[in-house]
């Protein structure tokens, strides 16, 4: 299992960011993600790849007043 | 004695509390959408100063969900909104109204002599500006934002940066909210979260500390989420 924001998710092997982000429902254009604390950039979704136990934050990026 | 119009404030807030925040003064960083709402929470509340500072006016796109805008006040400067506003609701709110952008030149003037700033700004570079014054001049800061139906909340203690971890990108500008629109209820809830946090700086209540309260209106979920002091 993993963790994203507060809630536990199942993990699989070889899951990476953007396969969390798609399967989880994440459409929005601006989003941030931590994983372990680590920022990931969007360019690295694909290749970031998920294990076992890992703690994910899913941010959306909003800043309108 | 307290004034008739605080009576159903007690004793949720003390009469102690009350006369505190009746000496209070609190930094208003826009007046549009969470801007309007913060101003009428904090001003109907008690909090005797309010510095109210926005440099633009009003037109219909606001209408939809900023609280001091109308269709009679189009074209006008929401800061004088501001000032007008709470004249006719609590005139022992004593609101100042700045029209003018807030920048590093000028940020730490309109920080002077506040006990708590409130992010109510719509561009993340302002933001960030606001956060650094705010660490410089020690004043805790109480950020909110919204996009859609979610909006977003923290409270920075001087020096805790945590708008850093909310906007990693330093060349980002503006967020969801140019996809998703901003709606009322988005706005007036984020500001009650904005409004409470405050009221418990101002009062030395413990509050959300080092932690972002996201709210989703759409799910109708809450979550804390812990950020990390930079």
């Amino acid at each position: 299992m993993i963790s994203v924001n507060t809630r536990e998710q199942p993990w699989r092997d070889g899951l990476n960011v953007q396969a969390l982000l798609d399967e989880m429902g994440y459409v929005f254009r601006h989003i941030i993600v931590r994983v372990n604390g680590e920022y990931v950039p969007e360019e690295a979704y694909a290749r970031r790849l998920i294990a076992d136990g890992d703690d994910v934050q899913v941010l959306h990026l909003i800043a309108g007043g | 004695m307290q004034p008739g119009r605080y009576l159903r404030n007690m004793l949720a807030i003390s009469p102690g509390e009350q006369e505190r925040l009746a000496g209070c003064r609190a930094l208003l960083a826009g007046c549009g959408g969470l801007g309007g709402f913060v101003l009428e929470y904090l001003g109907r509340l008690g909090v005797g100063n309010l510095r109210a500072v926005d440099p633009d006016s009003f037109s219909e796109g606001n209408l939809n969900r900023q609280l001091l805008s109308s269709s009679m006040n189009l074209g006008r400067p929401k800061a004088l909104a501001a000032v007008q506003r709470m004249q006719a609701v609590n005139p022992l709110a004593r609101v100042e109204g700045v029209q003018a952008l807030l920048t590093e030149e000028n940020a730490a003037q309109l920080l002077e002599g506040c006990q708590v700033a409130l992010d109510c700004l719509d561009s993340i570079p302002a933001r960030r500006t606001l956060q650094k014054a705010c660490a410089r001049a020690g004043v805790p800061l109480v950020h909110g934002a919204i996009g859609g139906w979610l909006g977003q909340v923290c409270v920075v203690l001087p020096g805790e940066n945590l708008l850093d971890q909310v906007y990693p990108d330093a060349d980002a500008e503006h967020g969801e909210e140019y996809e998703q629109g901003a709606l009322a209820f988005t706005a007036g809830m984020t500001a009650a979260v904005q409004a409470a946090e405050a009221v418990k700086l101002l009062l030395g209540k413990p509050g959300l500390r080092g932690e972002l309260l996201v709210l989703d209106l759409l799910n109708g979920s809450f979550e804390r989420l812990r950020l990390a002091k930079g």
